[in-house]
């Protein structure tokens, strides 16, 4: 049998859903966090019955009537695919909006057990509400829930309700009264009707003691959290500790712990193989495990960012968040629902991309999923903490610094993308639900943390191994598939391939192959990059264990590598802020569903990415060295053709648009 | 009237909802915002301000507190 979960958003549907199947969906403190339908079967401890039964965790939505697009996900599955029952999860401190949706699915004569969760909050309040009483008006039955409490109080009984209607029909106790549904009077009047019902017995059975309406604690917090000053500099301070504590203090301490351990694996593979042949010990205990070694040896890193953002996530204050940011992204054509995607996207870009997904106007939806990724994800991590180490002296601000780069980046790219999608400057409208705050749950971030830990050694094991065997070989061997000596580097298959990128890459300030080959490896995974560095420059040691500070030889690193500190800048923005990897522009595809967009996003990426470390490298060594870097007029030529382009494309698509402004004009006055 | 220019902290009664857009229409009406329902500012801020509707809280921008007309 299958059980749907429907309710309005953040009501607690999927840490309910979470809880019953043990699965890990994502959950947060905000209103569109579950942006799909999520399948999976109960656990047997659950309910006292033989059947499998299936939990489908559903969008929320405040109505049968959809507003954004994931909303009408939640009321197509209810209506067409027939689900045995449904758990209508009600917040029970938000009764008077939260009937309107449950009389609704009380019609579809599916059997509907409510369940009135975040119960404890309303004990807190002194709101009470009579479960008898309500369950009699509705007739169906009504279970206190808490769904994030350790003994789970009420999921029990909420299953085996809903069991035992399987098969009942439901007795609606409001009917619609049959309407034209295309006649907007005649609905709204209806709907009137069924809010008045639901406010008659909402008055009958709630009893409070604290009215909403009145000014309470949390809102000084939010008045302070929202200002328009304070709120953005407090919003600066926290991603600065985010990055602080997880590139700076914790996460260091743990790696170093890690690396010792990958260290001593690396010595006992060599010792292994003393006695084969070089090539093997090259390509097995610097390629394989030192490449793939270097990459995990940053885990730690990722891991504690994931932890803090978790916490971010579940405490409510992002809500908060993007509403400090509204005005400012208004300006650039955006709204402050693009800051939840941006967030989220600091941790994986594929789920930040995913997130636009609650935007309801189509062109803000698809320039946030074509922007998000400038914000450096966890992936990009440990590419900074490399460059950072050896260049910067392990300094922390540079993480931060490359995330606010990339959040002006998206500020640049949004007025862009408003300049070439042109004139029609539809009014976007910005309505975001503040939930109350709450303590965030160590155990979701630790999960949280523990998910994305196991997705990163997968990778490891995966697509960087194979990659670093790829770049390893391919370093080794020339055409002819002959070793090359180490005299004849330039003439291996890598470098015959990368240097025609490289050569691109010379007004940047960094022509060197190896350098151009990590980057293309990049394009797969971004971790690449540091693995492929640590094949070509045989480096494995980029965190240091005795001083725990990241990149032990960070000079040597420096040397091997060829970099300047400006050099080395302007090759790490190109890396964060040109196109991200392959499953992340899959994941933009899906979302844009226009091959044009895509196209135009790819193009703008690798425009940024470009033109960011030209500016970088040649202001760079202007200020440092006085005199301008190489190839200035060459790449000043490329970033020139770049910008044409941009213009004669918004040229162009305003054109259009007056064309068919005008077409349309002529249309309809043929037809009159 | 409009929600602009609200008092902080005084319960008005919404009378109408003025607006082309008939989705976002319908949205504020199943959040409990149509005519003849309470509606309490908590909070102004640049760009918007912070209502009380229903037993929610929710932050909207000018656009649509200038669209809530009250009385």
């Amino acid at each position: 049998m299958r059980i749907a979960f429907a309710g309005n958003p953040n009501s607690g549907k999927t840490t309910m859903y979470n809880a019953l199947t043990g699965e890990n969906e994502r959950v947060g403190n905000w209103a569109g966090v579950t942006i799909g339908k999520k399948e999976s079967p109960i656990k047997k401890e659950f309910y006292d019955f033989v059947e499998e039964i299936i939990a489908v965790d559903l969008p929320g939505a405040y109505s049968m009537s959809p507003f954004t697009p994931e909303e009408g996900i939640t009321s197509g599955y209810v209506r067409d695919e027939n689900p045995d029952a449904i758990i209508n999860i009600v917040d029970a401190t938000n009764l008077s909006r939260s009937l309107f949706f449950t009389t609704q699915l009380l019609e579809l004569g599916i059997p509907v057990v409510v369940a009135l969760n975040k119960s404890d909050i309303n004990e807190k309040q002194n709101t009470e509400i009579d479960t008898e009483a309500l369950s009699k008006k509705l007739n169906c039955p009504i279970i206190k829930t808490v769904s994030t409490s350790s003994d789970k109080t009420g999921l029990k009984e909420a299953v085996n309700a809903a069991v035992e209607l399987n098969g009942n029909g439901q007795k609606a106790p409001y009917l619609q009264a049959d309407i034209d549904l295309h006649d907007k009077k005649a609905v709204e009047a209806e709907d009137r009707k069924r809010f008045d019902f639901v406010n008659k017995i909402v008055k009958e059975v709630e009893t409070r003691k604290v009215l909403t309406k009145e000014r309470n604690s949390q809102d000084k917090v939010d008045s302070v959290l929202t200002n328009k000053v304070a709120g953005i500099l407090i919003f600066a301070a926290v991603m600065w500790a985010v990055f602080w504590i997880s590139q700076s203090k914790v996460g260091p301490l743990i790696a170093d712990w890690l690396v010792g351990w990958i260290e001593t694996f690396q010595g006992w593979v060599s010792g292994l193989l003393e006695n084969s042949s070089p090539l093997l010990q090259a390509i097995l205990a610097d390629g394989i495990v030192g490449g793939v070694g270097a990459v995990v040896g940053f885990l730690p890193l990722v891991m504690v960012m994931y932890f803090l953002i978790a916490l971010l996530e579940d405490c409510g204050y992002m809500a908060r968040v993007s509403v400090v940011m509204d005005p400012i992204f208004k300006r650039v054509g955006l709204s402050g629902k693009s800051i939840i995607p941006i967030i989220i996207g600091t941790g994986c870009g594929i789920p930040g991309i995913m997130a636009s997904r609650t935007i309801r106007d189509e062109r803000e939806r698809r320039a946030t999923a074509m922007l998000t990724t400038f914000i450096p994800c966890g992936a990009k991590i440990p590419v900074i903490a490399l460059f950072a180490g050896a260049f910067f002296s392990g300094a922390s601000w540079v993480n931060a610094l490359m995330y606010f780069v990339g959040i002006l980046l998206i500020f640049l790219g949004a007025l862009l993308i408003k300049g070439i999608t042109g004139y029609k400057y539809r009014k976007s409208f910005f309505i975001m639900e503040l939930p109350s705050y709450k303590l965030p749950s160590l155990k979701r971030a630790c999960f949280s943390m523990l998910e994305r830990a196991k997705a990163y050694i997968i990778k490891a094991a995966t697509i960087i191994l194979v990659c670093n065997c790829v770049v390893q070989l391919m370093q080794t061997f020339n055409w002819k598939f002959q070793v090359v000596g180490e005299d004849a580097a330039d003439t291996s298959i890598l470098a015959s391939i990368a240097s025609p990128f490289a050569v691109l890459l010379v007004p940047l300030g960094f022509g060197a192959w190896q350098l151009a080959a990590a980057a293309i490896t990049g394009f797969i995974a971004k971790e690449n990059v540091v693995g492929t560095l640590a094949v070509v420059y045989s480096i494995t040691r980029f965190i240091d264990t005795d001083e725990l500070a990241l990149t032990g030889g960070a000079n040597e690193v420096a040397v091997t590598m060829g970099l300047t500190t400006v050099t080395a800048l302007a090759y790490l923005m190109f890396n964060l802020f040109t196109p991200p990897c392959f499953a992340a522009i899959g994941a933009m595809n899906s979302e844009m569903k226009s091959a044009k967009w895509l196209w135009g996003a790819i193009g703008l990426q690798l425009g940024t990415g470009y033109t960011v470390a030209f500016l970088v490298y040649q202001f760079g060594t202007l200020f440092t060295e006085g005199h301008l870097g190489n190839a200035f007029i060459p790449g000043l030529i490329a970033v020139l053709i770049m910008a044409a382009i941009v213009v004669v494309i918004s040229r162009r698509s305003r054109q259009k648009f007056d064309v068919e402004y005008s077409l349309h004009n002529k249309g309809t006055g043929a037809s009159v | 009237m409009n929600l602009n220019d609200a008092n902080v902290g005084e319960t008005y009664i919404v009378e109408d909802i003025e607006t082309d857009d008939e989705e976002l229409k319908a949205f504020l009406f199943s959040l409990g915002c149509y005519s003849g329902e309470p509606v309490t500012v908590i909070s102004h801020l640049k760009g918007g301000c912070t209502v009380s509707i229903k037993d929610g809280r929710y932050n909207i921008d000018n656009g649509i507190a200038s669209a809530v007309l009250i009385k």
